[in-house]
């Protein structure tokens, strides 16, 4: 098993280099020099000097890709421009309200997604499975920023119900205020994934729903929600925890459209904000922390994977 | 006889769907009693899948059943769903055609095997594992209790099939279905699972529905048949009759289409045509189409025939108007040089394991074969899956780089030829297809897919073009008009005419044939086989027949090498090898043939080998059968026999204690 | 008729989703000729004004008409879809004809690069794109084409591995046909039906991708119109114009369901196709 971890890191490692190289080459890439990228165009020649020799931008480029890629390594991600503050004490302070809104999100598309695909599949090309197939159309096919503003419309400016812009609390503490603040980005990011989430175990479940043990099972005169419920499910459930997984890597794409529209003080915010300004280290720490979660989430995918499904070996 | 366990009749299935209905079983009624097995055999889209999902209310929801079923007492037609779900499991247990997709990949076996007892209540959970253990032993999977919690994809497939058919027993039930148990397993492990289906029948007294394609298994293990056709019974009597006499004209026909190893013959005979398209079926007779008596008379055309015994207007002529064909003759003997020269080829591939993806072993699909092909003869290449046979083929073909070893044709090394020379040798060499649904781009024309071999070597124009073409079709027996026609718009036996005709179109001297006719039924393989044998001789090809249908390969080839994990281990001219096997490979081989004649049954003649084939990565130290093998001492464990000639008879055998006695 | 495109008429919602494109497209390309107004005209002393005979959506914050804006919008999106797909396809189908069809080293060293381009959210890679290049609309365009890649080279390779196994590309080099011959007259070829599929989809996500970063503020600058941007400006005006982020919205959800169902019907019949094709 560690092996077969090790393994599956081992061929994570190219793409983590290869993309921090992406990253890190981003201030040579921006017009102007690196320098003025990293420090701010405004800086003091002391400040250029300091950051010249700190990131060694004297020494040749692999070099300085390499000591860029320790010092990440060891959290240092070098500081803003607009408020010279540490990149990775800013990304911190963010990432509580991130992941509530990720995992809430989650959650709704779980809650919604999966009703949806088990109701659909097991009457297939029926009115209610149309029906249901048309929503999880709509599901994906709504933008998110848009169904945000309808949402916004129909529940604060309408209705009173809600605020229109969304502040963050955390659950634990302050539950009251952060359900409400959570309601409308969550289910506005929820929505969309439960499309993803429906539309793909649908075609899951049906696939499995044709194939020769389900006949067998049937033929050993098992209850029909037996069938459906153990040996469907569980084998459907296989490639669903990938696309779970996957969703959730993909979690904080999700969340810079959802949090734009709520103005929800999240990473995705603070990403939009630093391309706002330019503050290329700010933004380079952002893509990087993100690009780590990706890559970790990805990993915990395999390794979970192998050990649901009897069949892959992982030895 | 006893109240029959089960009673059909007058049995009609419709599927309604999108299109027009299509009724796949058109009126049948038949019963089996207790401790009787009823084989029904029919070729592909004849019915027979389809009365067995009926029986037991497995249909679809756009499956309209009509008729009478009473099965262990229940009206299933008429029957609500509980009442059949109960019905399954405790009356009726099935064995279906794939065990690699019977089981549930992500459940352990012993858990599937109880769980229809638990379900019916009948079943203890915490009982449930020996029950589990106890019905493997009885099917004789070693160390059950071990076994129970392992995963399908840990037993291999003539294991996996006696765990369902453990399944299909586990509640007693009074009838079992069996749709095609054997078909998708080799026939050393077919014989074995055969015997163990038998003697659970024994033991249960249970009534049991074979339902197979292969008159052999019929043949072999049935009490009474039931032949389908077009979705309808056509005659039904007991075994032994209905294969010395038979009275339709179809069941005649399929018998005398069936090569065998117990007879020589020179040509099968054929049924002419194609099965019938259900959803397009004339009036009259279904068989008319196809049938020698049935052409001129008029009452066939317009009245369908009445069932009794045998649905035909003029039943008992049939064996009059088909004359067993004569003996073939003798081969010549081979003279000259040999086209093909392969000598000690191999071919490795590597498994790569670990961090690094470092090589850890070694899979050895071809370990040193030695053949040679002379010009117009046929060698047949046989073995059991995963032989190397297929490997072999594709590495003197060169789409496999073989791992070292030599390959003369025309005396001529093949190994290091550069490009363009390989592509000349290319055209005198040609390979055909298993699969006629997959050797075929489906976006060309047959005519273009034909035509391609002379556009990719530049021949087109010089070899006479679309008129050459044409005369390709008539050569295979396809219709001129059918050039324009798409892969799709052809059936399976019309399919493997193209993919033939592609084959001669550079007009080669040796033609590789890999399994040519396992995928089709048995009257059009008759049509295939008789094809090949005349372009044979009309254009002086040789033939590398490689297969695993041994009666097959006993029609249509002059010399025949037995593979076994990547070695040939005999090989002798057909006649010598058929009736004085020297290799206990090839004995066993032999006498695991179902033979189409319930005369032959029984007799002691059959030797079931014990285990499944090994790995081709992990290959048994010294001879590598000798872990199955009945004659096996201790020197078979760790010395490689050697391949050599035998004192007396004209074979090449590699064995330490060959059979001497004819059998 | 190619009897794909008949079937694919007979299926009400794909014909819905043309009709809806074609219109769309028309509107767009003869938006000048068939628009009294010009989508950049200002009427400061009709600003904010309601859905009315004159202004079907109403007028935007400066008095532009938000109907043209929205056609001229449809321009915005329409070419940034097509030049991105165009881009994606150009790239991704050739890596993925080439990894699949060869393996070994070429398919490890393409893919892995591939996956540095799936290393991040599609959204995320594109804005740290337009980071660097600075916002314009040739910037959206890449960024949204290079996001593409990935699902192009995907989809190639994994067809092109699948017709690898069948007989008949084996046959043709059995028949001594080169690797050149082999790959672009049997397996391109048939490996056409799911790449049109995702030209299809990956128009969609296009169109969608290209309105978020203009309604994140990174996309293509104003006063060039576009969907997002328009949104992105209602939103400001929830109270006072509710229609304003209402109306260009449903211009482009319609446009996504449109290629979303044109994309999933092709694909099922492609399917029905290639299990006929199978045979049994």
């Amino acid at each position: 098993m560690i092996a077969y971890i090790l393994r599956r890191l081992a061929q994570f490692i190219p793409v983590l280099l290869l993309a921090s190289l992406g990253i890190w080459a981003m201030i040579y890439a921006v017009p102007g020099s690196p320098i003025g990228a990293l420090v701010g165009e405004n800086a003091t020649p002391e400040q250029i000097a300091a950051i010249t020799i700190r990131l060694g931008l004297d020494q040749p480029i692999l070099v300085q890709y390499w000591r860029w890629l320790l010092a990440a390594l060891h959290g240092d991600l070098g500081h803003s421009i607009q408020s010279r503050e540490p990149v990775l004490d800013l990304i911190a302070t963010r990432i509580p309200a991130t992941l509530q809104l990720g995992l809430a999100a989650t959650l709704v598309g779980l809650l919604v997604g999966i009703p949806v695909a088990v109701a659909s599949a097991l009457k297939p090309n029926s009115l209610l499975d149309r029906a249901l197939s048309g929503w999880s159309a709509l599901a994906l096919g709504v933008p998110t920023f848009w169904l945000g503003i309808l949402l916004i419309l129909l529940f604060a400016v309408h209705l009173h119900w809600l605020p229109s812009a969304s502040a963050y609390f955390p659950l634990i503490s302050d539950p009251i205020p952060a359900l409400t603040n959570l309601a409308l980005p969550a289910l506005t990011l929820g929505l969309y994934i439960s499309g993803i989430f429906s539309r793909f175990l649908r075609a899951a479940l049906l696939g499995e729903l044709h194939a020769d043990y389900v006949r067998t099972a049937r033929s050993k005169g098992l209850r029909e929600r037996d069938v459906i419920g153990r040996h469907v499910m569980r084998n459907a459930m296989l490639p669903f925890v990938t696309i779970v997984g996957l969703s959730l890597a993909n979690f904080i794409g999700g969340t810079v459209i959802t949090e734009a529209v709520f103005t929800y003080p999240g990473l995705g915010r603070l990403l939009i904000q630093a391309i706002g300004v330019r503050d290329y280290p700010l933004i380079q720490g952002c893509i990087l922390f993100i690009l780590a979660i990706y890559i970790t989430i990805n990993l915990l995918v395999d390794v979970l994977y192998a050990y649901i499904d009897p069949r892959i070996d992982y030895h | 006889m006893a109240v029959p366990v089960v009673s059909v009749r007058g049995l009609e299935v419709t599927f309604v769907g999108a299109g027009r209905p299509l009724t796949a079983v058109r009126g049948i009624s038949f019963d089996v009693a207790a401790g009787e097995v009823l084989g029904i055999v029919g070729e592909s889209g004849s019915g027979k899948s389809v009365t067995s999902l009926a029986l037991t209310g497995l249909l679809g929801p756009n499956a309209r059943v009509r008729g009478q079923i009473s099965l262990a007492g229940i009206d299933v037609i008429a029957a609500d769903a509980e009442t059949l779900r109960l019905m399954r499991g405790r009356d009726v247990g099935m064995v279906f055609q794939d065990p690699a997709t019977t089981l549930n990949p992500v459940f352990p076996v012993g858990r599937q095997i109880t769980e229809g007892q638990i379900a019916h209540g009948t079943l203890r959970p915490e009982r449930a594992p020996a029950r589990a253990a106890a019905l493997l032993r009885e099917v004789d999977v070693p160390d059950p209790a071990a076994r129970i919690s392992q995963f399908p994809h840990q037993f291999s497939g003539g294991m996996r099939q006696r765990a369902v058919i453990a399944m299909a027993m586990a509640g007693h039930p009074r009838l079992i279905i069996a749709d095609e148990p054997t078909t998708a397993l080799d026939v050393t492990v077919q014989a074995q699972v055969l015997a163990v289906l038998a003697r659970r029948q024994r033991e249960t007294k249970a009534a049991v529905i074979l339902i197979t394609h292969d008159l052999g298994v019929i043949a072999e293990v049935a009490d009474r048949v039931a032949v389908m056709y077009a979705g309808r019974i056509v005659e039904t009597g007991p075994v032994a009759e209905i294969f010395r006499a038979p009275r339709h004209p179809y069941t005649a026909a399929l018998l005398r289409s069936l090569p065998r190893i117990d007879a020589d013959e020179a040509r099968l005979s054929t049924i002419p045509g194609q099965p019938p398209h259900l959803g397009r079926l004339a009036g009259g007779c279904s068989f008319r189409p196809r049938c020698p008596l049935g052409q001129a008379r008029d009452i066939c055309a317009s009245d369908p025939p009445e069932h009794d015994g045998v649905a035909c207007h003029f039943p008992g002529e049939a064996l009059a108007t088909l004359p067993r064909p004569a003996p073939s003759k003798k081969p010549e003997a081979q003279t000259g040089s040999p086209l093909l020269e392969v000598a000690d080829l191999r071919v490795e591939f590597p498994i790569r394991t670990g961090l690094l993806r470092r090589q850890s072993g070694t899979v050895r699909a071809v370990s040193g074969v030695s053949l040679s092909v002379w010009p117009g003869e046929t060698l047949g290449l046989v073995g059991e899956s995963g032989c190397g046979k297929t490997t072999t083929g594709r590495a003197i073909m060169g789409l496999i780089r073989p791992t070292s070893g030599s390959i003369r044709f025309a005396g001529q090394e093949i190994g290091g030829l550069p490009r363009g020379a390989m592509r000349r040798l290319r055209r005198d060499m040609q390979y055909v297809f298993q699969d006629p649904y997959s050797s075929l781009n489906p976006i060309r024309t047959a005519g273009e897919i034909v035509a391609e071999p002379l556009r990719i070597h530049g021949l087109h124009a010089e070899m006479g073009g679309d008129a050459y073409v044409a005369g390709l079709f008539d050569r295979v027996g396809l219709p001129r008009a059918t050039m324009s026609r798409f892969p799709r718009e052809f059936s399976g036996g019309q399919r493997q005419r193209i993919g033939i005709a592609r084959a001669l179109a550079l007009q080669p001297k040796l033609l590789i044939l890999d399994e040519p006719v396992a995928a089709l039924d048995v009257s059009i393989q008759a049509q295939i086989v008789n094809l090949l044998k005349d372009l044979q001789r009309e254009l002086g090809l040789a033939y590398i027949f490689i297969a695993h249908d041994l009666a097959v390969v006993h029609h249509i080839a002059d010399r025949v090498a037995v593979m076994y994990l990547g070695r040939i281990v005999e090989e002798s001219d057909k006649a010598t090898l058929y009736a004085r096997p020297l290799h206990p490979y090839t004995r066993s081989l032999l006498s695991a043939v179902p033979l189409p004649d319930p005369a032959a049954r029984g007799g002691g003649r059959r030797i079931i080998l014990e285990g499944d084939i090994p790995s081709p990565a992990r290959p048994p130290s010294g001879c590598a059968f000798h872990p199955r093998c009945f004659r096996a001492s201790p020197l078979c464990a760790t010395d490689v026999p050697a391949f050599a000639a035998h004192a007396t008879l004209p074979s090449l055998v590699a064995c330490h204690h060959p059979m001497e006695a004819a059998p | 008729m190619n009897p794909m495109l008949r079937r694919l008429l007979a299926h009400r919602g794909a014909l819905l989703g043309i009709a809806y494109i074609v219109l769309l497209a028309a509107a767009a390309i003869f938006a000048h000729l068939i628009l009294p107004s010009d989508p950049l005209a200002q009427d400061l002393a009709n600003t904010l004004d309601p859905p009315s005979a004159a202004h079907w959506f109403g007028t935007d914050e400066l008095g532009r008409d938000l109907m043209t804006r929205a056609i001229y919008g449809a321009r915005t999106s329409l070419i940034t879809a097509l030049g991105a797909v165009i881009i994606a396809g150009l790239i991704g189908v050739p890596i993925g004809l080439v990894a699949g069809f060869f393996g070994g080293w070429r398919d490890a060293v393409l893919m892995r690069l591939v996956d540095v381009l799936l290393a991040l959210p599609g959204i995320l890679f594109a804005m740290a794109l337009i980071a660097v290049l600075g916002r314009s609309q040739f910037a959206s365009l890449l960024a949204v084409g290079i996001t593409g890649i990935p699902s192009f080279a995907r989809i190639t390779r994994a067809q092109v591995l699948s017709l690898r196994q069948r007989d008949f590309v084996t046959a043709v080099e059995a028949l001594g046909g080169s690797s050149t011959y082999t790959m672009f007259t049997t397996v391109l070829p048939n490996a056409w039906s799911p790449i049109l599929v995702q030209v299809v989809i990956l128009s969609a996500v296009a169109i969608l991708l290209e309105a978020a970063l203009s309604f994140l503020g990174v996309g293509i600058p104003p006063p060039t119109p576009s969907w997002g941007d328009m949104l992105r400006t209602g939103k400001g005006f929830l109270y006072e114009a509710p229609y304003y982020a209402v109306l260009p919205g449903i211009v482009l959800t319609l446009t996504i369901l449109s290629l979303d169902t044109l994309g999933r019907t092709l694909s099922r019949l492609i399917e029905d196709r290639q299990s006929a094709e199978d045979g049994p």
